[in-house]
């Protein structure tokens, strides 16, 4: 008989007891547990740290009843970037805990989670121009003078809006 | 190192792009070399063309592009050309909303855009009631997009006109595209519908099983009536205005159409099946005729070189057997049909004659509706449904008898100048040369010359100065008319009876206790139609948007941008016309 609790073990040392149907909204875990069973020990989360995996729990926990993902192309993320309030508020984080959390998702494969992140920072960049991108992102023009210039010409149809 | 955007791996990076409108992509492109490389994927661009756009011309042979390498096509050069298209057609529907000039050459452009232009119309025409000019968006959007099928379905009825072969079931599914409620707006989709009852078809009972004619017309009159395909529901109204059309009855879950109808939709399937199957224009029920092929019987047997078996017929209307000569015989002869009468209507009817003969049909049943004001709503609407039949019976009557398309030519001129004036083009295209040489020539020229210089010139400003301070009600007041009881829309006025001397006359104006010397107004009635009512006939009502009909909602959108819950009256959309109402 399988327990209804699980232990991680987070990259920085740290265990947490975790609910076993709130934990299957990882398909890693899911997967993990379908194909080798249950040694009882806890599970090491090698690349996801203490506060991080704490905030995945938090979202596995409130769509724990959520039915679960079909299919996972291209087609499925159609071009809505709604994101529901509670998503919205629990979102509300700095840009380094965002980018935890989606790699996180990802790692943990939790699709549901990795789309809220995914939106989140598409909402982001929405209506900005490249300067303000980088800005937002921090991100290192790397393009000589020329480059950008090219590439606005390219693209200066996308400002008519 | 801080964890930001750049530290993300490719995979995660797509998906954000897949959330990303394009316009935000393309900016992200030019922030550095990494995204740049990363939004430069041609798969990208191909997901941008799917998720935005649904409707594609079919100059683009989409469907092979979507299924073909992906290397085969520049997606980002496409994506940019529909993004244009989309952009062109949003300013030029912005323009025609903003003021009343110049409407007719703004939609002469948006619809040569072609079946790009769809995806935008389709986006206005679901303009949410938030939108300050909702109604206006709606009315003037959907007035475009269903002139953009008709100038898809008119060509059909113009080359079967010219003699060339059209194949039966575009013919008839040009009557859908006048439709709005059809959901048509390709003729290929109609086919496609019916290839799926052939798959179907085939894959239920495969055609090695039916090795003769009579096999094979007797096996698909069994499938098309045990699957529900043709006929009608017993409990149905035969004439009811849906029954005409091909591509309605093909979406309809019941299927329910006329013989007509039912003959076309059989002959699709017996032909993609190999048979040679016509519609035969026997009178009042339109049968099917199955003839073997050359040499042989409809049994499979061999007559010898050179000799043409007998058809059959069927009825896929209401039998799944065949019906024998002798009966349909037995009816002409019943009738007084002569010998040569009789195998004129035993034989194959030429598809434009089936196309008359479905305008006929709907002529019949718009008609009986507006005798029996049907108190079930009609899924169709009737005026579209009018002028498809009037469209079609002009295209095909005989060149050689113009009586005949000249007794329509009023009935079309009238409803396409009330109801349908953006397709001013198309009269020009299709109607004016049929009329070369004959009286009514100089006439249409005339009407269409007079329609665009009324267009062109911009509408004298009626400003609310001292002299026209008598004018009691504003543009989008409701009313109640005091003598007729009838509800309308107030869309202009002057200040005093402006029709002709004539009209005046008729109208018996001066009996009226305010004489001509009160103010007028032109509305528009609950009915559709435009009156000119006298201020002492107008009581004016604050309804509820609830209790007004939804079709007087619906062509609101002609002259106002939005319903005002304050006021309880139309707010104004012609303030080019009207600057103080």
């Amino acid at each position: 008989m399988s327990s209804s609790t699980l232990v991680f073990t987070s990259s920085d040392g740290v265990d947490i007891t975790v609910d076993r149907d709130v934990a299957e909204r990882s398909l890693l875990i899911k997967n993990m547990l379908e194909d080798l069973g249950e040694s009882g020990e806890p599970i090491p989360i090698p690349n996801v740290n203490e506060a991080v995996l704490k905030k995945v729990i938090e979202w596995c926990t409130h769509h724990k009843n959520d039915p679960p993902s079909t299919g996972d192309d291209d087609d499925s993320r159609r071009k809505t970037t709604d994101i529901d309030e509670w998503d919205q508020k629990f979102m509300q984080v700095d840009q380094e805990m965002l980018f935890e959390i989606i790699l996180a998702a990802n790692y943990l494969d939790i699709k549901g989670l990795l789309d809220v992140g995914c939106k989140t920072v598409a909402n982001m960049i929405k209506g900005k121009s490249p300067e303000e991108i980088r800005k937002t992102f921090n991100i290192q023009n790397d393009f000589t003078a020329e480059e950008e210039d090219q590439i606005r010409r390219e693209n200066e149809w996308a400002e008519d809006r | 190192m801080i964890l930001s955007l750049d530290c993300l791996p490719e995979e995660i990076l797509h998906i954000i792009l897949c959330y990303c409108h394009p316009c935000s992509a393309a900016a992200l492109q030019g922030t550095a070399h990494r995204f740049e490389n990363a939004i430069n994927e041609p798969f990208l661009w191909r997901f941008y063309c799917q998720a935005h756009f649904k409707y594609w011309d079919s100059k683009h042979n989409i469907s092979q592009k979507f299924s073909g390498p992906i290397s085969a096509v520049n997606w980002k050069a496409l994506y940019v050309y529909r993004h244009r298209i989309d952009r062109t057609t949003s300013h030029l529907l912005d323009s025609i909303l903003a003021g009343q000039t110049g409407r007719i050459e703004k939609s002469r452009a948006i619809i040569g855009l072609g079946y790009d232009a769809k995806d935008t119309l389709i986006k206005s025409i679901s303009a949410l009631v938030d939108i300050d000019d909702h109604l206006a968006r709606r009315y003037y959007a959907k007035a475009l997009l269903t002139c953009l099928h008709r100038s898809i379905a008119l060509p059909v009825w113009a080359r079967l006109r010219n003699g060339e072969n059209v194949a039966l079931e575009r013919a008839l599914g040009a009557f859908d595209l006048f439709i709005p409620e059809s959901g048509y707006g390709s003729l290929d989709e109609i086919t496609n519908k019916l290839d799926d009852i052939v798959e179907q078809l085939s894959s239920l009972c495969p055609t090695s099983s039916m090795s003769t004619s009579r096999d094979k017309a007797r096996a698909i009159a069994v499938y098309l009536r045990s699957n529900n395909l043709t006929g009608i529901q017993p409990d149905r109204e035969y004439h009811c205005l849906e029954h005409n059309f091909l591509g309605f009855a093909l979406n309809d879950p019941q299927h329910n159409s006329l013989p007509l109808v039912s003959a076309v939709i059989y002959c699709h399937v017996a032909r993609r099946l190999g048979l040679n199957a016509r519609p035969c224009g026997f009178p009042f029920h339109v049968h099917v005729i199955v003839k073997p092929p050359l040499g042989f019987d409809v049994d499979g047997n061999i007559l010898g070189s050179g000799v043409y078996g007998d058809p059959i017929y069927m009825d896929p209307f209401r039998s799944d057997k065949e019906t024998p000569v002798a009966n349909l015989q037995n009816q002409l002869s019943y009738l007084g049909a002569s010998t040569l009468e009789q195998s004129t209507f035993l034989g194959e009817s030429q598809t434009s004659e089936i196309v008359l003969r479905c305008s006929k049909n709907i002529l019949n049943s718009v008609q009986r509706i507006s005798q029996f004001s049907c108190v079930n709503i009609v899924p169709i609407d009737t005026v579209s449904a009018r002028y498809a039949a009037l469209w079609s019976t002009m295209l095909l009557s005989e060149s050689s008898r113009p009586e005949e398309f000249r007794h329509h030519l009023p009935w079309l001129m009238e409803l396409f100048a009330t109801e349908f004036p953006s397709d001013i083009n198309l009269v020009e295209q299709y109607v004016v040369p049929m009329f070369r040489g004959l009286l009514e020539y100089e006439h249409i020229l005339e009407s269409l010359r007079v329609m665009r210089a009324v267009d062109e010139i911009p509408k004298q400003v009626k400003k609310r100065s001292s002299g026209s301070c008598n004018v009691k009600y504003r543009i989008g007041q409701v009313f109640q008319h005091c003598r007729y009881d009838y509800r309308a829309i107030i869309t202009g006025w002057d200040t005093e009876c402006d029709a002709g001397e004539q009209w005046m006359r008729r109208m018996g104006v001066d009996r009226l206790q305010g004489g001509r010397h009160q103010s007028f107004y032109h509305v528009l009635v609950e009915d559709r139609s435009v009156r000119y009512v006298a201020e002492e006939n107008i009581k004016p009502i604050t309804p509820h948007l609830s209790e007004l009909p939804r079709t007087l909602i619906a062509i609101a959108g002609r002259h106002f941008k939005r319903w005002d819950k304050e006021t309880r009256s139309f707010v104004s959309n012609i303030k080019d016309e009207y600057p103080d109402d």
